[in-house]
C-alpha cells in the first residue's frame, strides 16, 4: 500500500508540473500578448512598449516561466491585469462559494448513487432496475446547461419556488438561505449520479456472479455479512474509479452552473478572466482548479487501491 | 457403520430436461466416494444439491439427509438445508483461484469463517490449524497476504484452508486435479488421503480415473444424470488402459539430425532478465521422437516456443538441417511449413468468426499452395481420421469440446506435412480412444513424411511409450537425458525420480500406500 | 437466498426493455438532417427582421430572438457548428488517438510503447472544460481552435482504448496460430486485430460524440467558443435565456435538437455495448 501510494503521489506531482507547463504554454505564447489587450487600439505603440516592460513581458519565455513557477511555489499566483491586485485575492474571495457548491454536490451524489446502484444491482432486471436505468440513460443525455435552463424556467420563473440567481448573494447568506443551493446542486449532481450509479450497479452485478461470492455463500456466510464484507468492497471499485473520472464532470458542471445562476465563484472569475484575456488570473485559477481535480482523482485512486490492492498506478 | 450423508432417488429437472435421474449414494466418515463421469453428466448438480443448492429453474426431488438434517425431500430443498453449508458440508469448486476474494486478506476471511462455524474455538488457533492442514505455513506472513500474492498452486491450498477452517464433516472436491502436473497431482492425492484419515468424509467429483482409483473407496459412475455403475473402483471402473503407442525411432541413425538445438538460453524480459532456459542442447533425427519432461513452470513450454520461433528473447541456435532458424517472423514459407507447433491451451487459438475446418484448411493454402477446395477436402479427411465428423468440422470453436479442439489444433499443424512437429501436452483433454487416434495419425505422419516429433509433457508414462529419447528439464536446466527404459528404470535426478514415482498414482497405488510419509515432498 | 436467485442472469440483459434501435436512429437522424440540410431551406438569419422576442406568427413560426432574428432560421443554420465541431473533434481524436494506440500496441520495444502512451496517461485527469477555457484565452471565436481542443482532450482516452483492444488481440493465441500458418502480416492485422478493435471502438464512439457535443455546447454556452451572435444551437440557448419567459422557443427548439441527438446516440451505443457483451459471453 505504501509503495503504491508513493508511486501514485509521484505521478500526481509529475502531472501537476506538466500541467503548469501546459497552462503557461497555452496562455503565454499567444498571438498578441496581454499588453496589446489591456491597451486598446487608441493606445500608442510607445505605451504598449512601456506596459510590456512594466509587465516584464519582453523577457524570454523560459525566464518568465521560471519566475511564474517559483512564484507559485511560494504561494504567489501573480498579479491580475484587470484589477491590478494579486490573483490570490481573487481566489480567496471566490473559493469559499465554489467549495461549498462542490462539497454539497459530492455529499448528495455519493450516497445517492451508491444506494441506487446497489438497489438496482441486487435485483438486476427488476422493475426498479429497469426504471432507474431508463431514467439515468435519458438524463445522462441532457446537457448541463439545458437542464439548468429547464429547471430555472420551471421551478423558479414559472412556479417561483426557488431562487433563480445568486445576484447580490454573499457566501454568508448560504447558511440562511439553503434554497439557493438546491437548483445548482441538482444540475451538477444529475449527470454525476447517472454515471456513478451505473458503475456501481455494473460492479454489483459482476461481483454477485463472481466465484468467490458463490463460494462464501456455500461456506455458510449469512446474507448480511456476504453483502457487507464480500460483495461491497469489490463492487465499489468501478464506482470509485468512476468517481476519479467524474471530477471532470464536477468541474464542468460547476463552470456551467456558476454561469447560469450568476454564482460568484472561482469558475465565474475564470470565465470573466478569459473574456478579459487577463492571462495571469487565468493561469493562476486554471492551475488551482486543475490541481483540485488531480487531488480528487488521486484520493479516489488511493481509496480504490485500499479496497482492492491489485489496481496498478497506470493501466 | 452408519452413513453421514445418504442420497436416495435424487432427481433434478429443469423444464422438460432431466439432469439427474434417481441417483443413490452414501458418504461415510473417513471414506472417499467418487462421482465419475464426463462433463455434463450431472456430477456438479448432484454435489451442489447436498448443500441444498439448485441452479436457476432446476427442481430437486428425492431425499438427502446429512448429519441428521433433511436437505432435500420430495418437495425440493427443505428449510433446514441452510444450516448445512460450511458447518457440515464444504464445497471446493473446480477453479479454486476464482473462489478467493481479491479484496480480502487470507487471515481475515479464515477468521470470519472460524467465528461463524466454530464459536467455541479461538479464531487464531482455528486459522493456524486450517492453514497447517492445507499445507500452508501458518503465521502473520500468510495471513496478511491477498490472494494475488500467492502462486497458482498455493491459491488452491488457500481455498482448501477456507473449507477446512469451517471444520466440515464432508468435503466435496470438484475436479481437484485440473491443471496439475503429475507430481503436483500425486502430492494432492497424498494430502487428501491424510485428511480422510483424520475422519473427513470426501466426495470426489472427477473424470481423472487415476486419481479416483488411487483415492476412492466407493465409485458412482454417472452418465447423462443416471447411475450406470457403482461399487469399488475395481468393480465400477474399466481396467486402466496402458498407453500403447508406436515408438518413434530414427529412420536412419547415421544421418545428421533434422533439428538441432545448440546452447539455447531464453529469458522473459529484455537484456537477459528473467531467465527461463539455460544452455539446452537437443538432437532430433528424422522420424524420431524426443520427449521433454518437466513440471509446470520448468521451461519446457518456452523450449517448444523457441523452436517454433514464437519466443523471441533467446540466445543460442536452432538448426534445421544444419541451417540456423530465425524467429518466426523472419522464417521463409518453406521453413514455416517444415516446423509446426501444437500447444496446450487451444481454445483461445481459434478465431470465432470462422468454422474450424476453414481454419485448418488455411494452413494447407498458405504453406503448401493448395487451392482452397483441395485444402478443405484434405482437412475434412484429416479431421475424420482424428474422429471428428463433417458436421463437427463445420462448427465454430465455441461449439466444440476441449478434446475436439485439441485434435483440431493438431490437424491445423499436421496438414502442413511438417518435418518437425512440436507437441505441447496435446493429449491432456483426450479420452483413451481419441488418444489412440492421435497416436495413429502421428505414426502415419512419420511413415509418409518422416516427421520428427518434439513432444513436451509432464506425463513420463506417455513419453516413455512414444519417445526414443527423453530429456528431463528442471528450472530451465536439462537434468537428465537418456533412453526411456533407462530413465524409468534408474532415474538419476531428483525430479526424474518424482516424475517416475508419480506414474504409480495410476497403476499400483492404493490409498494405504499414500499414507506412507513421503521422502520427496519439497 | 434472494441474493443469488439468478446466477445465470447476464449483465446486459434487462438494460433497456424497449425496442430502442429504431427510436434511437430516428432521434439521431432528425437533428443530423436539420444540421446538414437546414441551411438549404432558410436564408442566413439576419438581425432586426422583426421586433425582438416576437411570438410565433405565420411568417416566423417559432418567433424571433433578442436580436429580432428568425428562430427557425437560426435553428436550421445552427446545427452545422453545434454537431460539426463535435463530430470533427471526435474524428480527429480517433485519427490521432487511434494511430498512437495502434503504434503503441504494435511497438516491439517496451520503451517505445511507454514513450507513446505515458505522456497521454499523465494528461488523462485534466478537466476538459478547463482546458478549453485556457485555450479560449487566445483563440476565442475560432471554431477550429475549439474543435482541436475538444479533440485533444479526447486523444488520451481513445489511445488507451485502442491500444488495450489491439494489445489483447495481438497477444492472443489466434494471432500466433495465424502466424504459424504462414498468414501474411497484413492479413493478421486486418482480419484479426482490426476486427477485434472495431467492436469496442464502435461502442465508444457513441458516448464520445455525446461528450463532445456537450463539451462544444458548454464552451459555446459559456461564451468561450463562437462569438455571441453566431447561429449555433448552444449560443442560441445562451442568448435566449434572457427572454426565456417571453419567447421560450428560442431556447427550447435548439435544446430539443441537442437532447434528441444525444439521447438517440446513447440509446444506440447502449444497445451496441449490450450486443457486443452478449457475443463475447456466447463465445466463452
Amino acid at each position: 500500500m505504501r509503495r503504491y501510494a508513493c508511486q501514485r503521489l509521484a505521478l500526481g506531482v509529475v502531472q501537476l508540473a506538466l500541467l503548469a507547463v501546459l497552462v503557461f504554454l497555452l496562455t503565454s505564447l499567444l498571438p498578441g500578448d496581454a499588453a496589446d489587450v489591456r491597451n486598446n487600439e487608441d493606445a500608442g505603440a510607445e505605451q504598449v512598449a512601456a506596459l510590456r516592460e512594466q509587465l516584464r513581458l519582453d523577457r524570454p519565455p523560459l525566464e518568465r516561466f521560471t519566475d511564474w513557477a517559483s512564484g507559485i511555489v511560494t504561494g504567489d499566483l501573480g498579479t491580475s491585469l484587470v484589477s491590478g491586485g494579486p490573483v490570490l485575492d481573487i481566489l480567496t474571495e471566490t473559493v469559499g462559494t465554489t467549495l461549498v457548491l462542490a462539497a454539497v454536490t459530492l455529499a448528495v451524489v455519493v450516497p445517492l448513487a451508491v444506494t441506487l446502484g446497489i438497489a438496482c444491482g441486487l435485483r438486476e432486471g427488476g422493475l426498479l432496475d429497469r426504471s432507474v436505468t431508463s431514467v439515468t440513460l435519458a438524463l445522462n443525455a441532457v446537457p448541463d446547461f439545458v437542464l439548468a435552463l429547464l429547471l430555472v424556467t420551471g421551478l423558479s420563473l414559472r412556479l417561483g419556488w426557488l431562487p433563480a440567481t445568486w445576484v447580490g448573494v454573499g457566501a454568508a447568506d448560504l447558511l440562511v438561505r439553503p434554497g439557493l443551493l438546491v437548483l445548482p446542486v441538482t444540475v451538477v449532481a444529475a449527470r454525476m449520479v447517472c454515471l456513478l450509479s451505473r458503475q456501481v450497479r455494473a460492479g454489483m452485478v459482476t461481483v454477485l456472479q463472481a466465484g468467490y461470492v458463490a463460494q462464501a455463500r456455500r461456506l455458510g456466510v449469512p446474507r448480511r455479512t456476504l453483502l457487507l464484507r464480500h460483495v461491497l468492497p469489490n463492487a465499489a471499485v468501478p464506482g470509485i474509479q468512476e468517481l476519479a473520472r467524474v471530477g471532470d464532470n464536477l468541474v464542468g458542471g460547476v463552470l456551467i452552473v456558476e454561469a447560469v445562476f450568476a454564482i460568484p465563484g472561482v469558475a465565474t472569475a475564470l470565465v470573466r478572466a478569459v473574456e478579459a484575456r487577463d492571462v495571469p488570473t487565468v493561469q493562476g485559477l486554471a492551475l488551482v482548479v486543475a490541481a483540485a481535480a488531480l487531488l480528487f482523482s488521486l484520493a479516489a485512486d488511493l481509496f480504490s487501491h485500499r479496497l482492492v490492492p491489485r489496481t496498478e498506478v497506470l493501466r | 457403520m452408519t452413513p453421514l450423508v445418504t442420497v436416495r432417488g435424487l432427481t433434478a429437472r429443469a423444464g422438460g430436461a432431466v439432469l439427474l435421474d434417481a441417483v443413490d449414494f452414501d458418504l461415510y466418515e473417513g471414506r472417499v466416494t467418487a462421482l465419475v463421469g464426463p462433463s455434463g453428466s450431472g456430477k456438479t448438480t448432484a454435489a451442489l444439491s447436498l448443500l441444498g443448492e439448485a441452479g436457476p429453474g432446476v427442481r430437486l426431488s428425492g431425499r438427502i439427509t446429512a448429519d441428521g438434517v433433511t436437505a432435500v425431500d420430495a418437495n425440493g430443498v427443505s428449510a433446514w438445508a441452510a444450516s448445512l453449508p460450511g458447518r457440515v458440508i464444504a464445497y471446493m469448486p473446480q477453479h479454486p483461484g476464482s473462489a478467493l476474494n481479491p479484496a480480502r486478506r487470507t487471515g481475515a476471511v479464515l477468521a470470519e469463517l472460524a467465528r461463524l462455524h466454530r464459536p467455541d474455538a479461538a479464531p487464531a488457533t482455528a486459522v493456524s490449524e486450517a492453514l497447517r492442514s492445507a499445507q500452508l505455513p501458518p503465521g502473520r506472513d500468510t495471513e496478511r497476504r491477498f490472494p494475488h500474492q500467492f502462486s497458482g498452486g498455493q491459491r488452491q491450498r488457500v481455498a482448501l484452508a477456507q473449507t477446512l477452517v469451517c471444520r466440515p464433516r464432508v468435503l466435496v472436491l470438484d475436479e481437484p486435479s485440473t491443471g496439475l502436473d503429475t507430481v503436483a497431482r500425486m502430492r494432492l492425492a497424498e494430502e487428501l488421503a491424510a485428511l480422510v484419515r483424520g475422519g473427513l468424509a470426501l466426495l470426489l467429483l472427477s473424470h481423472d480415473l487415476d486419481l479416483v482409483r488411487a483415492l476412492a473407496d466407493q465409485v458412482v459412475v454417472l452418465r447423462r444424470g443416471r447411475v450406470v455403475a457403482s461399487g469399488s473402483p475395481a468393480e465400477a471402473l474399466p481396467a486402466r488402459p496402458g498407453v500403447t503407442g508406436v515408438r518413434h525411432t530414427p529412420h536412419d541413425s547415421g544421418r545428421p539430425p533434422v533439428l538441432e538445438v545448440r546452447g539455447l538460453s531464453a529469458h522473459l524480459h529484455s537484456r537477459g532478465r528473467g531467465p527461463v532456459l539455460h544452455d539446452v542442447d537437443l538432437h532430433l533425427p528424422a522420424g524420431a521422437c524426443v520427449g521433454v519432461a518437466g513440471l509446470s513452470g520448468s521451461g519446457k513450454t518456452t523450449l517448444a516456443r523457441c523452436v517454433a520461433g514464437l519466443h523471441e528473447r533467446r540466445r543460442g541456435q536452432v538448426l534445421l538441417d544444419g541451417v540456423a532458424l530465425p524467429v518466426l517472423r523472419r522464417r521463409t514459407t518453406e521453413q514455416k511449413r517444415r516446423v509446426q507447433y501444437v500447444w496446450q491451451e487451444v481454445r483461445a487459438s481459434f478465431d470465432e468468426r470462422h468454422t474450424v475446418v476453414e481454419q485448418v484448411a488455411r494452413t494447407a493454402v498458405r504453406l503448401r499452395g493448395l487451392s482452397s477446395g483441395e485444402a478443405r477436402a484434405e482437412a475434412l479427411r484429416l479431421l475424420g481420421r482424428l474422429g471428428l465428423d463433417g458436421a463437427t468440422a463445420e462448427r465454430r470453436a465455441a461449439a466444440l469440446s476441449g478434446g475436439e479442439l485439441q485434435r483440431t489444433a493438431l490437424a491445423r499443424a499436421v496438414i502442413a506435412a511438417p518435418d518437425v512437429l512440436v507437441c505441447d501436452e496435446i493429449t491432456t483433454a483426450l479420452d483413451p480412444a481419441a488418444t489412440e487416434a492421435v497416436l495413429a495419425e502421428l505414426g502415419r505422419l512419420r511413415e509418409e513424411h518422416g516427421t520428427a516429433l518434439l513432444w513436451v509433457s509432464h506425463d513420463l508414462e506417455l513419453l516413455a511409450a512414444v519417445a526414443h529419447h527423453v530429456v528431463v528439464v528442471d528450472g530451465g536446466h536439462v537434468v537428465e537425458t537418456g533412453a526411456p527404459e533407462q530413465v524409468l528404470r534408474a532415474p538419476r535426478a531428483a525430479l526424474t525420480r518424482r516424475l517416475v514415482r508419480a506414474i504409480r498414482l495410476g497403476t499400483a497405488l492404493t490409498a494405504t500406500d499414500l499414507t506412507a510419509p513421503s521422502a520427496t515432498r519439497s | 437466498m434472494k441474493l443469488m436467485e439468478r446466477p445465470g442472469a447476464r449483465p446486459g440483459h434487462g438494460r433497456i426493455p424497449l425496442a430502442v434501435a429504431p427510436l434511437g436512429s430516428v432521434l439521431v437522424a432528425l437533428p443530423l438532417g436539420v444540421a446538414v440540410l437546414g441551411p438549404l431551406f432558410a436564408e442566413s438569419p439576419a438581425a432586426g427582421v422583426s421586433a425582438p422576442y416576437a411570438t410565433s406568427d405565420a411568417r416566423y413560426p417559432l418567433g424571433t430572438d433578442g436580436l429580432g432574428r428568425d428562430v427557425l432560421a437560426l435553428l436550421l443554420h445552427g446545427g452545422r457548428s453545434a454537431l460539426g465541431m463535435a463530430l470533427g473533434a471526435v474524428a480527429i481524436a480517433y485519427l490521432v488517438g487511434g494511430l498512437v494506440g495502434l503504434l503503441a500496441a504494435s511497438a516491439r520495444r517496451r520503451w517505445a510503447d511507454e514513450l507513446l502512451i505515458r505522456p497521454l496517461d499523465v494528461l488523462l485527469p485534466l478537466p476538459t472544460l478547463l482546458v478549453i477555457s485556457v485555450v479560449a484565452v487566445g483563440w476565442r471565436g475560432s471554431p477550429l481552435a475549439i474543435a482541436l481542443a475538444v479533440a485533444a482532450v479526447n486523444v488520451p482516452p481513445v489511445a488507451r482504448l485502442v491500444r488495450g483492444a489491439a494489445l489483447d488481440a495481438a497477444s492472443s493465441p489466434v494471432t500466433e496460430a495465424m502466424r504459424l500458418q504462414g498468414e501474411s502480416r497484413i492479413r493478421v492485422q486486418l482480419d484479426h486485430i482490426a476486427r477485434s478493435v472495431i467492436t469496442p471502438v464502435a461502442a465508444d464512439i457513441g458516448t464520445r460524440i455525446t461528450l463532445a457535443v456537450f463539451l462544444v455546447g458548454s464552451a459555446n454556452f459559456l461564451g468561450l467558443g463562437l462569438n455571441p451572435t453566431a447561429p449555433d444551437w448552444a449560443v442560441s440557448i445562451a442568448r435566449g435565456r434572457e427572454g426565456l419567459l417571453l419567447q421560450p422557443w428560442a431556447v427550447l427548439a435548439p435544446a430539443a435538437m441537442l437532447v434528441m441527438f444525444t439521447v438517440g446516440l446513447n440509446l444506440l451505443a447502449d444497445r451496441l455495448l449490450g450486443r457486443s457483451r452478449r457475443t463475447r459471453e456466447d463465445v466463452r
